[in-house]
């Protein structure tokens, strides 16, 4: 038996530098997402550019009678003349109209003018009307109107508090 | 002390399964809905009345009736469920027995009603003549088509 100095014995972990022993506790099987996730962003932008965000689409309610097989309307009810209000096309390609209220009334030059006229004429209104707000009103659109003044015409009936408003049919 | 330090200084990572799921779900939900409006709203210029008085739709069973727009004024036809109908004798007559049907399947269905806002009215009164005649030939037994006339919400709502 020697008396010289034993060295310490070093165990197996210790021998290893402590850089790559951090290394091979972290080593562990994963994904690398960092593509996948390009290619995500890339689809997700993609579809957010192509969809077109439209301007909210507001509706208005037009009930159409059956004129036709509306035998179940009451025979000795009287049916209230309607107010017909026709619109006619101008300018060149159409792109004005003339507005003519059917009746001894004054002419209206424009919708505003057309709103104005009717809500004068409503029993409510200040002007001492005679129309109530359900007298029916028709729409008479010329052949070559466009949609677009049909509907302006519409719209003033029902901005001014009608609720009886239609819309005639070019007869076949 | 030790025992805090044993595996080195921490390090922070962001945890993206979450963010993955919200940006597929993001992704799933455009092309779905990419989809369906492309099947019902056909690109065309609604009309934009100013001071509109009209409405937001109500939640309730419809079907959309678009009229094709053409040029100068003219239709190329109506679309209903996806289908094309012409505007010939012919092509109005289908549509009109598509519109029995769709009365028949859903009694009380309301029809939105989309047309161009420089369509001649000549290309909407047949639709407005249709939709009252199917209602009246489905036999469901409702007196009056009951229809929807879409616009385009414009900026000026007073």
């Amino acid at each position: 038996m020697s008396d010289a100095p034993t060295m310490p014995k070093r165990s197996r972990t210790s021998e290893v530098p402590p850089a790559r022993r951090r290394s091979r506790d972290a080593s562990s099987i994963g994904l690398n997402l960092t593509s996948m996730i390009d290619v995500v962003f890339l689809l997700l932008v993609y579809f957010m550019v192509a969809t077109d965000f439209k301007k909210a689409e507001e509706v208005y309610i037009l009930d159409l009678p059956d004129r036709v097989e509306g035998m179940s309307a009451d025979p000795f009810e009287l049916d209230e003349e309607p107010l017909r209000i026709m619109v006619r096309s101008a300018g060149v390609d159409g792109t004005s109209f003339r507005l003519a209220v059917d009746g001894p009334w004054d002419p209206v030059r424009d919708f505003d003018g057309l709103y104005d006229f009717l809500l004068a004429r409503q029993v409510d209104g200040m002007g001492g009307g005679l129309f109530a707000v359900d007298h029916p009103i028709v729409i008479v659109p010329e052949a070559s109107l466009h949609w677009e003044f049909a509907i302006d015409a519409f719209n003033a009936a029902v901005r001014a508090g009608y609720r009886n408003v239609t819309l005639q049919e070019i007869s076949s | 002390m030790a025992s805090i330090f044993k595996r080195g200084p921490a390090r922070p990572q962001a945890n993206i399964t979450s963010m993955i799921d919200v940006v597929f779900l993001l992704i799933v939900f455009f092309v779905l809905v990419s989809q369906i409006v492309d099947l019902e709203s056909v690109d065309m210029e609604l009309p934009e009345p100013e001071h509109p008085a009209a409405a937001l739709p109500e939640e309730e069973p419809r079907a959309v009736l678009n009229v094709l727009p053409g040029d100068d004024g003219d239709c190329d036809g109506y679309r209903l469920a996806g289908v094309d109908y012409p505007p010939t004798p012919d092509g109005l007559g289908a549509l009109r027995t598509a519109l029995v049907a769709i009365y028949q399947q859903t009694p009380g269905i309301r029809v939105n009603l989309r047309a161009d806002r420089a369509t001649d009215y000549r290309w909407v009164s047949p639709v407005l003549q249709l939709v009252r005649q199917a209602a009246g030939l489905s036999g469901t037994g409702q007196d009056a088509a009951r229809m929807n006339l879409v616009v385009q919400r414009g900026g000026d709502s007073s």
